[in-house]
């Protein structure tokens, strides 16, 4: 049986590193083609996370926001919910928190922390439960409502922060910075670390733990295989379905919240930068294991990291990384799919022998 | 004269050999069975000679010629033809049209008052009664479709045809006509392949028969030499007893009682007409019919998985058509559904986890709010062992196992729940005979521990030799209700939309 655990490991790991070997090779010719060099590149790029301290501060950093959204995918994708909508979720989460850390002046640091956690968790929640809900009840595919209310809620940020929020004091449209005492302090003195990242890797153990040892993550996984089966086997889809997307709403929601009170401490209408987005490929990436999701989310943060360096030290594109990032992700659905086909061929010449 | 010899036909599927070192010989105008369980390589064989691989082994002789058949064309023109079990026919277009089609031979203008004719003509000659040769397809029964399938074979000069498992879809008198048909045609010279896994057909109707076990043929004897107990002992390689084993017992309450019930079906028709019957703790009640006619929405409808339009549904006394499923599994039914793979059990989960599914919430999974993997494990390791599911070891995947093992597994499942009603669609379909016998047993060790059982089922053998009383479905109504030593013709009329007299209680 032990075996079969690792086996069972080793497998789900193969291919995500396989795509990524062969993601860094064919970056490495692209790289070759336009004439820079691949040595001195992906130097630049390790150096900018992992040069000193405060390096490695910026890639905690910009790993934060991408864990909390690689995290709602992951669950909303165990149920075969396809979730697009962490961005929205994200910014959903960003105005809630940061409205709290602006008129909460009066209240004290912690606990004004965790109002605005909370109230993060809440606007995700609810700006998820719209398109779960219609999933559940009407059937409309989720993709598309997810993918439109990513558009509602940024017009709604950048609505806010040039209107009712905006900091007249700035020049660039952005809201007012929330009160000093939300500022949760840095990690590590000296650094941009962002404390979230704590938070979010509790929450993805914790999240591990619920898809894998309670009655409710056992349904979510279920469902997310066989909706038919789950229903026979007396499981309310619906509720599930539903429930799943507020969860995965919470979590970017949550991801929002961490973001205003670590790093940013006011909103702007850029605030997200895709986040929501990387999530999905983070998600895939890591076969939607919380644990996995960890990894990956650092890796996409490294990449993030590296690409204003690389663009420094050898003159490239800052576009470059999201190049790279599009060849893993390419690599990591070539590999999805050879796995799908994988086991459709032995399934089917098991099955022939009639 | 031998029309067909193939000889040492090997086919393997990745590492599976679905066919060792198999010889199969067909005489000039006889009906050779090609007998086996599900898996013995039975359709592999035939798909072999159809020219569907072209990876397998062997010799193939034609007349005694030797041939090379890589593809269903080469295999037509060495007048081969292959009903399929299930039809390739094109719904709406009429039979003419579906019989020429793709035929070089009807030429680039139709004459389609000529082709009609010829279909007629074909169909007169072999007692077809396909009639109206411009009639639609889906306007046709099932039993004409396959006549049309035949035509189709035979208007394409084949002389061997093979048929799979062309009963499944049949009433018993459907069965008797076809057989009378193909009788016919042996008598002109056609030679005919069945493959089959029905005894009773091989020994009322074939010449000939071979059976397969495990991709190698067995033997092959006359069927006026042979016996149902020695072919039961050829196909499984063990002596299988599937006779009637229920014995007469007190039963309990009615457990479950269905009151003028209708339902409507996936199109929106009304699949169940206005039913009422009851089953009681203990007994065994069949419901006979041939498939589609309203049993599964019937039985859907009672599990709770289907919307009723009117009646009512009483479980223990109580009214359960406003509870949704967990409730009523709750309460203490239990379900073997139709599907065992969409409705039964988790592909991509283990055999544990598909143990634990729909029992998430139970304690004997659970220690406080969180699933216990210790208790799974030894639960699951406990009903592995008791239902003897193959391969033992619970963390491998549902998907990987063999069709009888998953319905083990769900047995294994529903069982442990220690229901008050347990309702069987079709368990046993597509099953070998070795858990054919297993999973009529445990059904019959339920009723022992005075669980209502309600069984449905196409295959009348087993809704014969397992029930206390027989329902008769048909249209979505009960045609009425038999016992065991019924005559199968009364049956067979009955399946077919006849009422018997007094009608359904």
């Amino acid at each position: 049986m032990k075996k079969s655990k690792i086996k069972e490991i080793l497998s789900s790991i193969w291919l995500p590193a396989l795509a990524l070997v062969g993601a860094i090779l064919v970056s490495s010719l692209v790289l070759m083609i336009f004439g820079y060099d691949v040595g001195l590149s992906y130097q630049a790029m390790i150096r900018a996370s992992f040069n000193n301290i405060r390096t490695v501060g910026n890639l905690v950093n910009n790993t934060t926001p991408l864990l909390f959204c690689g995290l709602a995918v992951a669950i909303s994708y165990r149920s075969s919910v396809f979730n697009i909508g962490a961005e929205g979720q994200f910014i959903a989460g960003c105005i809630a928190s940061c409205w709290i850390g602006i008129i909460g002046k009066g209240i004290p640091g912690p606990l004004l922390i965790l109002m605005m956690i909370i109230a993060g968790a809440i606007a995700g929640a609810l700006w998820a439960f719209v398109p779960g809900f219609l999933k559940a009840k009407y059937e409309i595919n989720e993709v598309i409502t997810t993918i439109m209310f990513n558009y509602i809620a940024l017009q709604i940020i950048g609505f806010l922060t040039r209107t009712v929020m905006r900091d007249t004091a700035q020049a660039d449209p952005q809201s007012f910075k929330i009160a000093d005492q939300a500022w949760i302090p840095y990690l590590l003195p000296g650094t941009k670390m962002n404390s979230g990242i704590v938070i979010g890797i509790a929450l993805a153990i914790i999240l591990y733990i619920v898809l894998f040892r309670t009655p409710y993550g056992f349904n979510v996984r279920a469902v997310g295989y066989n909706k038919t089966a789950s229903k026979y086997a007396g499981i309310s889809v619906k509720s599930v379905t539903i429930k799943t997307m507020m969860i995965a709403g919470a979590l970017a929601g949550i991801g929002g919240a961490i973001e205003v009170c670590g790093s940013s401490h006011y909103i702007f209408e850029k605030i997200s930068n895709g986040f929501g987005y990387t999530g999905i490929a983070i998600s895939v990436l890591a076969n939607n294991n919380p644990i996995g999701v960890i990894l990956s989310s650092f890796l996409f943060g490294f990449l993030k990291t590296g690409s204003s360096t690389m663009q420094r030290m050898i003159n490239t594109s800052a576009q470059f990384t999201t190049v790279i990032q599009a060849i893993i992700i390419l690599f990591i659905a070539i590999s999805a799919a050879s796995n799908a086909s994988f086991k459709g061929r032995t399934k089917k010449s098991t099955k022939k022998g009639a | 004269m031998n029309v067909v010899e193939m000889r040492g036909i090997y086919k393997y599927f990745g590492n599976f050999c679905a066919n060792r070192n198999v010889d199969f010989t067909l005489r000039e105008g006889e009906i050779h069975a090609l007998l086996g369980e599900n898996g013995a390589g039975k359709s592999t064989l035939m798909n072999c000679l159809y020219g569907m691989y072209n990876s397998a082994q062997g010799q193939i002789f034609i007349n005694g010629k030797e041939v090379s058949i890589t593809s269903p064309n080469d295999a037509i023109e060495n007048g081969i033809g292959m009903v399929h079990q299930h039809f390739m026919l094109i719904p709406q277009l009429s039979v003419t049209k579906n019989v020429f089609m793709g035929m070089k031979e009807a030429g680039l203008v139709y004459n389609m008052k000529e082709l009609d004719q010829r279909v007629k003509d074909m169909s007169t000659k072999f007692g077809f009664n396909v009639d109206d040769p411009t009639a639609y397809i889906w306007q046709l029964p099932v039993g004409v479709q396959q006549k049309v399938e035949i035509i189709k074979v035979l208007m394409r000069n084949a002389k061997i045809l093979i048929l799979d498992e062309p009963t499944a879809v049949l009433t018993p008198q459907e069965v008797k006509e076809l057989f009378k048909s193909l009788k016919l045609l042996v008598s002109q010279g056609y030679s005919i392949i069945l493959i089959t896994h029905h005894m009773s057909e091989v020994l009322d109707y074939c010449d000939r028969v071979t059976v397969m076990r495990l991709g190698e043929v067995i033997g092959s004897v006359d069927v006026k030499d042979t016996n149902e107990d020695q072919l039961a002992n050829m196909m499984v390689g063990r002596d299988i007893d599937l006779d009637r084993k229920i014995v007469p017992q007190p039963q309990g309450d009615p457990m479950i009682e269905v009151k003028d019930l209708r339902v409507k079906n996936d199109k929106g028709l009304e699949a169940v007409k206005g039913v009422s019957f009851k089953v009681h703790a203990g007994e065994i009640v069949g419901i006979a019919g041939v498939d589609g006619n309203g049993q599964l929405e019937l039985a859907e409808a009672i599990v709770g998985g289907r919307k009723i339009v009117s009646g009512d549904v009483l479980f223990n006394g109580e009214s359960v058509v406003n509870k949704d499923i967990r409730y009523r599994l709750n309460a203490g039914m239990a379900h073997i559904p139709d599907d065992r793979q969409k409705k039964g059990l988790v592909m991509q989960m283990s055999i544990k986890e598909n143990m634990v599914l729909s029992n998430e919430q139970s304690d004997t999974y659970k220690t406080g709010k969180f699933l216990d993997n210790k208790k799974i494990n030894a639960k699951a390791k406990e009903l592995v062992d008791e239902f003897d599911v193959r391969p033992t070891d619970i963390d491998y995947k549902a998907g990987s196992l063999s069709g009888g093992n998953q319905q083990k597994v769900i047995l294994a499942r529903e069982v442990d729940r220690h229901p008050k009603m347990m309702i069987a669609i079709q368990p046993t379909r597509g099953l070998d005979i070795g858990a054919i016998e297993f999973v009529r047993s445990k059904l019959i060790e339920e009723r022992g521990r005075q669980t209502a059982v309600m069984l449905i089922s196409t295959d009348l053998d087993e809704i014969l030799s397992l029930s206390d009383r027989i329902l008769v479905m048909h249209g979505g109504e009960f045609m009425g209700e038999v016992t065991y030593d019924v005559p199968i013709d009364k049956i067979g009329l009955m399946m077919a939309g006849q009422r018997a007299e007094g009608g359904a209680e």
